[in-house]
């Protein structure tokens, strides 16, 4: 019988209510599907919307306008090597006229491109744009927005490139008809042939090598080697780290680089607050774009790759905003009066908590969030534990951990806890600061304890944690007097406080980078007595040194041969590796005709220790008449002898064609905070829906899939499997054709490497 | 999917294309199923979604809620494809008047009813109603949509629809006896 009210309207007569019944019971056939029609769709639909959509094809500022005021900055990057402009020499229709050859030869296969850099074609004179603009192609496959300056085609990828990887950028303009001359049919121009396409190639900068932290990292171990001013330092307000290893910074507005014009600046437009905007710079401080006009105070979620900031509006009104690392707006969170004076702190990757007129909020992006009673804070200290669950708060009358599953307070700390700081593994680092000095109190799963105390007459403040939560760096200043601020290391169970930094230096605001190299902090400026952002470079701990040491030798192994000196070569191998060189298939040198032109590790795993072993994966590029053709992988085993590291053995894959088609750039394994997590890295922009845990597999040596959760960082060509991988066993990641760039090519192989987990 | 977050991944996808991607995984199922309903052939199924989608991401910026579902929007897209596809290939569908009668002695239909349980031949009589009432009754009895959302998509009244739908079922009432009868079903 129906139980629809809208149908029992229309239907009262029993027979029809019948039929009725009959068709809401049935449904009709499944229709017949092209089971690649859907992707393929979905492939070609994204190219577009590429395109078209997203913040660069819908902001007039963000377009590389080279206008009077800023050629000069422009070619000064363009001297610097911040911008890639590859010289080409090309044949296009031009609006009807007969071809006209268009040449100019500034840089073809450039090497050591910057990967977040855009690419500049520069012609000589006038062509027909929009053939250009539709011919482009970019080998591995790349989301891209393109722009015109004058004859300059800019191509803005929409992510970071891959490192390592050569890129081929083709312009393929197709024979355009000629305009028929209706006066006089007969000299109408006969069809132009198809101009001969252009291929330019680049490769982009090396990746720093994935350390093999997993075994090796201990930043107690850690010490200062030498700091660095930032590029641009001057000119940063604020900044704080991405996941990746950016910075999100805030500049007074209207600063020249990439992305920015005129337009982009508080001065020409009439928004009421705006004097700052936020940018995106890279570990040097070089502005890579500008993120967010007219705002201020950015934070960067601890994954997902979004960012929450204060956008300054008319009417001393401020909105918070999230957005993504390309600056697209995701959402709206709040209006609140007056300009903020802290940034919003993240809690978790999809909860942002802020205070407007010193009231607590907590906006979640996917469920609310509700709170049970008005937290007031003013300037008390904020943080969010990392699993999203628990927010540290300092009211104005107590201190307390507020579960947000509840809304309600989980845990009351001591009174006056202040300068909270979670770990990656959720610890909560809290100060409570008393006439002789501070106390440093750790809280963990509900309990907390006091596990250091500052000398006497020392304050700390500013504690900030390791990425491997094993210490915390934080600043010390005299309780009285006018001495100035330094940086201690201090391991998590308040052990062995070490001084970090330059001493007779004021240091201030430490914050460790993701990957544990680099501690970004405030540094006062000797001469000036301003207070400038510097970068100090960690020294890697022994263990970190070692692996240093055996890539070192790869290097030297690599190099000989690259240069076809097989007797070098044979010196870095012991009797085990040269017999699998005499042995086997391998062969030490390229054969005739060919050079390996290039090589770069993939993956570097430490094995075994005392002695230490290490397997380094090497993928190694075979080169005909100038071109790479065609790749390898090799797997080597460097054993420590001695004092230094020699090849104990290698394995190689069969020789693959440099082709069409995502490639597997580089591996490595992490561990969490249960499971393991195989990071998988592609060159090229995927297919989202294609990267799942049919694609990507981890096997055992029996050949059994394992099962994990697979996720998928497209702005990262980030893959990460999470499996419960035993410490001692070896496993196969296996990533299958299946996987397919975002114009729908698949792999052109599948790829398989080992995985070998140490024991920790 | 709740229509509010249906609504804001339509705002999204209106600067981001990994939201309009997400629509895109939302709606091609109904949107091809839909489109396959009213063509009954693959390749013609295909074209007409690649142009509804096509033509989505093209004037996305220009949508804004009016009080119905963004699936509506994709729907009336799909008529209107399906439409231009036959004005383009005039002559091609056999159109039926309203209230014309079913060709109910059809040999090929009585011999498709033969091979097809009673679910699949009250579907397959769908398939011979005019095109208006064909649209309607794949529009509520297929994708469940409601009256006012059907009239919205049609660009009809909600009275006309349900006009339509009457009809249909009368029809269908009608016929479905009579092709049973025929073939020595219950």
């Amino acid at each position: 019988m129906m139980n629809d009210p809208e149908l029992q309207e229309i239907f009262t007569d029993p027979a029809h209510q019948e039929v009725v019944d009959l068709l809401k019971v049935s449904r009709p056939a499944a229709p017949p599907l092209d089971p690649h029609f859907r992707s393929y769709l979905r492939a070609k639909l994204m190219t577009e919307a590429r395109r078209t959509l997203g913040p660069q094809a819908s902001r007039s500022w963000f377009p590389f306008r080279f206008t009077p005021k800023t050629l000069g900055p422009a070619m000064a990057a363009v001297a610097a090597g911040f911008i890639v402009v590859l010289g080409v020499e090309v044949y296009l229709h031009n609006q009807g006229a007969p071809t006209s050859q268009v040449a100019v030869n500034l840089v073809n296969n450039k090497t050591d491109v910057p990967t977040a850099d855009p690419i500049q074609l520069h012609f000589s004179g006038p062509v027909d744009k929009n053939a250009v603009e539709a011919s482009v192609q970019i080998e591995p496959a790349t989301s891209v927005t393109k722009q015109w300056d004058g004859n300059t085609l800019v191509i803005v990828p929409d992510h970071q490139l891959a490192p390592n990887t050569t890129y081929t950028v083709t312009l393929k303009p197709a024979a355009t008809a000629p305009t028929p001359n209706p006066v006089k049919p007969a000299v109408t121009p006969q069809p132009t042939p198809a101009p001969t396409p252009v291929v330019v190639h680049f490769t982009t900068t090396p990746a720093p090598v994935s350390p093999a932290v997993t075994q090796s990292f201990k930043s107690s171990t850690v010490g200062w080697r030498h700091d660095d001013r930032l590029a641009n330092s001057s000119t940063m307000l604020n900044a704080t780290w991405t996941p990746a290893g950016q910075l999100l910074v805030t500049r007074p507005a209207g600063l020249p680089g990439p992305g920015a014009t005129a337009s982009s600046s508080p001065s020409a437009s009439p928004v009421g607050n705006a004097t700052t905007d936020v940018w995106l710079m890279n570990a040097s401080g070089t502005p890579l774009r500008i993120l967010a006009p007219s705002a201020t105070l950015p934070s960067a979620a601890p994954t997902g790759g979004l960012f929450a900031s204060w956008n300054l509006g008319a009417n001393n009104q401020a909105t918070l905003q999230i957005r993504d690392l390309q600056g697209t707006l995701i959402s709206t969170v709040a209006t609140v009066k007056g300009v903020p004076d802290r940034p919003a702190v993240w809690v978790g990757s999809d909860r942002v908590a802020y205070l407007d007129h010193g009231a607590l909020n907590v906006f979640g992006l996917h469920t609310p969030v509700k709170l049970t009673e008005t937290y007031k804070l003013d300037q008390g200290s904020l943080a969010g534990s990392p699993d999203g669950q628990l927010l540290a708060a300092q009211t104005t009358d107590r201190s307390m951990v507020i579960d947000l599953a509840t809304g309600a307070p989980r845990t009351r700390l001591p009174t006056g806890a202040t300068g909270f700081a979670w770990s990656s593994k959720g610890d909560l680092a809290f100060l409570l600061q008393h006439d002789a000095g501070s106390d440093l109190y750790l809280y963990i799963d509900g309990k907390y304890a006091r596990v250091a105390s500052s000398s006497n007459g020392q304050a700390w403040s500013d504690l900030n944690w390791a990425p491997d939560a094993t210490s915390l760096l934080l600043a010390t200043k005299p309780t009285a007097g006018a001495g100035s601020t330094s940086l201690l290391l201090i391991n998590r169970d308040g052990s062995n406080p070490t001084a970090f930094g330059s001493p007779q230096t004021e240091y201030s605001s430490p914050q460790w980078a993701p990957a544990g190299d680099l501690v970004l902090f405030i540094r006062r400026d000797d001469a000036t007595g301003a207070r400038v952002f510097w970068t100090a470079t960690a020294m890697p701990s022994a263990s970190d040194g070692a692996e240093q040491l055996a890539l070192a030798e790869v290097n030297t192994f690599m190099q000989a041969r690259l240069h076809g000196d097989s007797n070098a070569a044979l010196a870095e191998l012991d009797d085990a590796g040269k017999a699998a060189y005499q042995t086997g298939t391998m062969s030490l040198v390229s054969a005739a005709g060919t050079r390996f032109n290039r090589y770069y590790p993939v993956s570097v795993q430490l094995t075994a220790s005392a002695p230490n072993k290490f397997l380094v994966g090497v993928r190694i590029f075979i080169a005909k008449s100038g071109v790479e053709t065609s790749f390898l992988e090799e797997q080597l085993t460097l054993l420590e002898q001695g004092q230094k590291y020699l090849i104990d053995g290698a394995s190689a894959t069969a020789t693959m064609p440099v082709g069409h088609g995502p490639t597997v750039v580089s591996v490595q394994v992490a561990p969490g905070d249960s499971h393991e997590q195989v990071r998988v890295h592609f060159d090229a922009d995927l297919a989202s829906s294609t990267v799942s845990s049919d694609t990507i597999k981890i096997r055992d040596l029996k050949g059994n899939d394992l099962s994990g959760k697979v996720t998928f960082d497209p702005n990262n060509h980030l893959a990460t499997v999470v499996a419960d991988l035993q410490p001692g066993n070896t496993y196969q990641l296996v990533v299958t054709t299946g996987i397919t760039d975002i114009n729908g090519v698949a792999m052109a192989q599948e790829y398989d490497a080992p995985l070998v987990i140490a024991n920790r | 999917m709740p229509e509010f977050e249906d609504r804001e991944l339509v705002e999204r996808a209106k600067e981001n294309p990994d939201a309009f991607g997400a629509l895109y995984d939302r709606y091609f199922p109904q949107i091809y199923r839909f489109a396959y309903s009213r063509v009954r052939d693959q390749s013609l199924a295909e074209d007409v979604t690649s142009e509804v989608f096509f033509k989505a991401l093209k004037n996305i910026k220009r949508y804004t809620y009016a009080g119905h579902p963004f699936s509506s929007w994709l729907y009336q897209i799909t008529l209107n494809a399906v439409a231009d596809h036959y004005r383009g290939a005039a002559g091609k569908e056999v159109e039926l008047e309203e209230g014309a009668s079913l060709p109910s002695n059809e040999p090929t239909v009585v011999d498709e009813v033969v091979r097809r349980d009673r679910s699949r031949r009250v579907w397959a009589a769908i398939d011979q109603l005019p095109r208006q009432q064909r649209a309607a009754m794949v529009l509520k009895f297929a994708e469940d949509r409601k009256i006012e959302e059907i009239a919205h998509i049609m660009n009809k009244s909600s009275g006309a629809v349900k006009l339509l739908l009457h009809r249909g079922v009368e029809r269908l009432r009608r016929e479905l006896p009579q092709l049973e009868a025929e073939v020595g079903l219950p």
